[in-house]
């Protein structure tokens, strides 16, 4: 399959923090949400792909180098940054007469027209915005020149969950239009990557702690709660993590068919991503 | 590159009856004080708030979202530059035709009471107030660069406090010192090569301080 993005070995040293040599990859047509803490180096991850700032590794975008033919493959990708826009003292009209300078294929006509859906004034300064109005802006310009991949960096953080549904069926539908729209997601709200996301890719102290498929995540993966005793009894190799609690012992498995086949449990629950999260951090091997 | 000055634009223009009214009365007020003076007042106010287009994008920390367009960190800089120096020249031309058209106005109102209007020294004025104002820019760019807006703008008040400092220190050890300087000489030297020199100093700064500041953006990370 053929990939939006390609990252391999990339590395970054901050005073405190070290992004260590994270590969993955943004296949054609996905979405791939970026899921960690804050500070787990998501934003670090995306600066780089965005050469905002300088990193050691290989960062391929539709297959060019993303330093050597940067503007070229800038004029194929939309960007939303959480902290981060033109100014707070412009109006979303001025903002498409800027736009319409920065990409060659900046459609004012389908701008004006997501400003509309999307019930945004024309006219009003940015900075009186709400926080969803503001992003919804920000999706409105990142899309309007018709981009190959969007990149959006904490694009549904601070929202409330009506808001949260709105933009993520506007991602759905940037997908649904074009079977060669891609998206990169980042996010520390787990719910939204669950319902949109096609892979997850979990960075956790700089490192990737694991990249793979959400229904895999999802459907495939369990959580047995069981007696220490029972615990015993399972294989090292047949289960992820377990941590001990008060009175049992929780214990994530990859393969819960596979284990309610093997063993007696009676019941493995369908685990959340959140869930999944606290076992690769806080769990024993 | 035009997209980034529409939008340094665009945020000035969010106080473009504030600016009016300041230089209407600015100018109204250094007229009727001293003709001269007005074009390098006027120049400074329209010199300095070209500077404040880094404080839209410090407060909007546009500068991450802007090296994710499809643009170079070279036009990035390039723009700025470009905005600070159409600044000060029309800061230069405003102050002259405002003065020009005040100094008329009130002769009109006043005809008992003439102001009369020495050209060349208009014109000279125009041209120090460009040239102050593009050293203050020239050492605040990279500055600002280097070190963000906020930080900035301490410096710059501290840049002007250090110039009149030097400037009123070297009066009094002439002074005091009983130097025996050639003023004449000096006056003649200046009437003769000061526009030039003015204006190729005013040239070389913005250059040195361009690549500096490209120097500096090409390596930051945001």
């Amino acid at each position: 399959m053929e990939n939006a993005i390609e990252i391999k070995n990339l590395s970054k040293q901050y005073l405190g923090f070290n992004l260590d040599k994270i590969s993955f990859s943004v296949p054609k047509g996905s979405i791939v949400g970026l899921i960690g803490e804050n500070g787990a180096g998501k934003t670090t991850t995306i600066k780089a792909i965005l050469n905002i700032i300088n990193a050691e590794g290989s960062i391929k975008i539709f297959g060019k180098d993303n330093q050597k033919d940067e503007k070229e493959i800038k004029e194929n990708l939309g960007i939303v940054l959480d902290d981060s826009f033109l100014s707070e003292y412009l109006t979303a009209k001025g903002v498409n007469s800027i736009m319409k300078s920065f990409y060659k294929n900046f459609d004012a006509k389908k701008y004006f027209a997501y400003l509309e859906e999307f019930k945004i004034p024309l006219n009003k300064l940015i900075k009186d915005f709400s926080s969803g109005m503001k992003m919804k802006l920000k999706i409105a310009t990142a899309i309007s020149h018709d981009p190959k991949l969007l990149i959006l960096d904490e694009a549904t953080s601070g929202l409330d969950p009506i808001v949260r549904k709105e933009i993520l069926e506007i991602f759905r539908q940037f997908i649904n239009e074009d079977g060669n729209h891609s998206i990169l997601l980042s996010s520390h709200i787990t719910s939204d990557l669950e319902y949109i996301a096609d892979y997850i890719v979990f960075i956790h102290e700089g490192k990737i702690v694991f990249n793979l498929e959400t229904a895999e995540l999802l459907e495939n993966y369990g959580i047995i709660k069981c007696s220490e005793e029972d615990f015993l009894k399972l294989k090292k190799e047949d289960y992820i993590r377990y941590k001990k609690e008060k009175y049992q012992v929780e214990v994530l498995v990859a393969n819960k068919n596979a284990i309610l086949k093997k063993y007696k449990f009676k019941v493995i629950d369908k685990p959340r991503l959140d869930e999944i999260m606290l076992f690769y951090v806080k769990g024993e091997k | 590159m035009k997209g980034l000055i529409k939008k340094d634009l665009l945020n000035l223009a969010s106080y473009k009856t504030t600016l009016l009214i300041l230089i209407i009365f600015c100018g109204i007020g250094v007229i009727g004080s001293s003709v001269n003076i007005a074009p390098l007042v006027i120049c400074t106010i329209i010199g300095m708030i070209s500077l404040s287009t880094f404080n839209y994008d410090e407060i909007a920390k546009s500068n991450k979202f802007i090296l994710a367009l499809p643009l170079t960190r070279k036009e990035v800089v390039l723009a700025k530059y470009i905005l600070a120096i159409t600044g000060i020249i029309l800061g230069g031309i405003l102050g002259i035709v405002l003065t020009l058209l005040v100094v008329n106005i009130m002769n009109i109102i006043r005809p008992n009471d003439l102001l009369s209007i020495n050209y060349q020294s208009l014109f000279i004025n125009a041209l120090s107030g460009m040239f102050g104002i593009s050293l203050i820019q020239a050492i605040q760019i990279p500055s600002i660069y280097k070190f963000g807006a906020e930080k900035g703008r301490i410096q710059m008040f501290v840049i002007i406090f250090l110039v009149i400092i030097l400037i009123a220190g070297a009066g009094f050890l002439i002074t005091n010192l009983g130097l025996n300087i050639n003023t004449q000489e000096i006056t003649n030297f200046l009437n003769k090569y000061g526009i030039i020199i003015l204006i190729i100093s005013m040239i070389l700064m913005y250059t040195i301080s361009y690549k500096i500041s490209s120097k500096i953006f090409l390596k930051k990370d945001f």
